[in-house]
């Protein structure tokens, strides 16, 4: 169930990355739904499922941008894990929480995209603070508010729905 | 029992460096392949084949609800285009069907005026107003009269030929006898051959030619032209032409005629003044 929840999710965050392509091609330099999707994801606190979740998610993220492939999946991989390995050890719940989580998600993102793009292509990404705080306050924003959709919409605490009953 | 809950935190952090690791592999191997043109990797394509139809979707969704969208604009602008064609459609029938009207009136009148050039006579063009053709008297009433310079005995044509004579008068009307009526008669000959006769109406809707010698040259398809010997109809006016010439049951011949004019078809004529024989000169005899 929340293998489906997440391809769900993964499918919706793909079709906004299309319609942002379509009509806004800049948009997603402000805004990253797989970040959302990741961090909901691994807030369930399965670092194993919330690895997966991160390479699925930035493979579909690489595969469908002109990034470097492999790029989004290594550093979502990682907000990722970071995100599963504190929930699995303080279990944040609440919007506030989740909108905490996905702050650090976010610049945890960027700035392991920045070092892989000066490792890997010795180039420098131009205005990278200031992208990276609009990014943040932005995919923040939506997050939050998708996140507070999905408690009125389940009725409970949304993460909760992303727990393995037992094991990692 | 507390082994596998130590062991089973380890794990993800064993698997997340090989899965890191292999990812970093997987973007050298992609950075490399940006350089020799090759950017997708047989990996991408897949993930991207697996993925496509999500695209796809979207942007068949987009596609078809911009379409609908454009659709009903254009639908809208299409309607109104419509409308505006429509009234434009009846505005310029209206005014072919006029230009239509007057390319005919126009016709005809240069064809009766082109007729009446062929005349020495004065002539004036009038309109009828009433026609009977219902009876044996056959007649129709035009719209000028004796102000007009109209006199009994003028001649009615048309474009097509000779139509009857007037018989009746008023100031702002006359009457006009047809060629068909029974008691009307014109002087007449045969145009190939010259042969004269007189014409006189059948009260229906035909002629026939008295007065035609058995012996003379008549074939059905001559042209029978007015005679200009009985003092009314000027010479040449076409009458019609022989349908009909066989051996009569005395010393002429039985001639048919149908008339040059198509009696139901006359809205303008021409009238010709013709000039009058005295009556004089008509009653003298020495």
């Amino acid at each position: 169930m929340r293998w489906l929840r997440y391809i769900i999710g993964l499918l919706i965050a793909l079709t906004l990355h299309t319609l942002l392509d379509s009509f806004f091609p800049n948009a997603l330099a402000f805004f990253n739904p797989y970040v959302i999707l990741v961090v909901y994801y691994s807030m369930g606190g399965n670092v194993l499922g919330a690895i997966i979740a991160g390479v699925i998610a930035g493979f579909v993220q690489d595969a469908f941008s002109g990034a470097i492939f492999g790029l989004h999946a290594f550093s979502l991989t990682v907000c990722a894990y970071a995100v599963a390995y504190i929930n699995s050890r303080l279990s944040l719940r609440g919007t506030w929480a989740f909108g905490a989580c996905l702050a650090g998600a976010v610049i945890i993102n960027e700035l392991v995209i920045y070092i892989l793009v000066n490792i890997l292509l010795k180039q420098r990404i131009e205005m990278f603070e200031q992208g990276l705080l609009v990014k943040t306050i932005f995919t923040l924003l939506f997050g939050m508010l998708v996140y507070q959709l999905l408690t009125l919409f389940l009725r409970e605490e949304p993460i909760e729905a992303t727990k393995r009953s037992a094991g990692w | 029992m507390a082994a596998p809950a130590d062991v089973i935190p380890r794990r993800p952090t064993l698997l997340l460096i090989v899965v890191l690791s292999l990812l970093f592999v997987l973007m050298s191997f992609s950075t490399r392949t940006r350089y020799i043109g090759e950017t997708r990797t047989l990996f991408e394509r897949t993930v991207m084949t697996i993925f496509s139809p999500v695209p796809k979707l979207v942007h068949w969704i987009g596609g078809t609800t911009s379409d609908m969208y454009h659709g009903y604009l254009d639908m809208r602008r299409a309607v109104a285009e419509n409308t505006y064609l429509r009234n434009t459609l009846a505005a310029l029938t209206t005014e072919n069907l006029k230009l239509r009207q007057s390319e005919g009136d126009l016709r005809r009148l240069r064809g009766l005026l082109g007729y009446s050039e062929q005349f020495t006579m004065q002539t004036s063009l009038a309109h009828v107003l009433m026609l009977d053709t219902s009876t044996r008297f056959k007649s129709l009433i035009i719209d000028r009269g004796t102000n007009a310079g109209l006199e009994v005995n003028d001649v009615i044509v048309n474009a097509n030929g000779l139509i009857g004579r007037v018989v009746l008068t008023t100031k702002d009307m006359a009457k006009v006898q047809l060629i068909t009526d029974s008691n009307a008669a014109a002087g007449a000959l045969i145009e190939r051959t010259r042969r004269q006769g007189v014409v006189r109406g059948d009260g229906a809707s035909g002629a026939q030619m008295y007065d035609v010698p058995s012996l003379a040259d008549v074939q059905p398809g001559d042209a029978v032209l007015t005679a200009g010997i009985d003092g009314i109809y000027p010479k040449g006016i076409p009458v019609g032409t022989v349908v009909k010439a066989e051996k009569g049951q005395d010393l002429f011949k039985s001639i048919i005629v149908r008339p040059a004019v198509d009696f139901g078809m006359i809205e303008e004529v021409i009238v010709i003044h013709t000039r009058k024989i005295p009556g004089d000169v008509v009653r003298y005899a020495p």
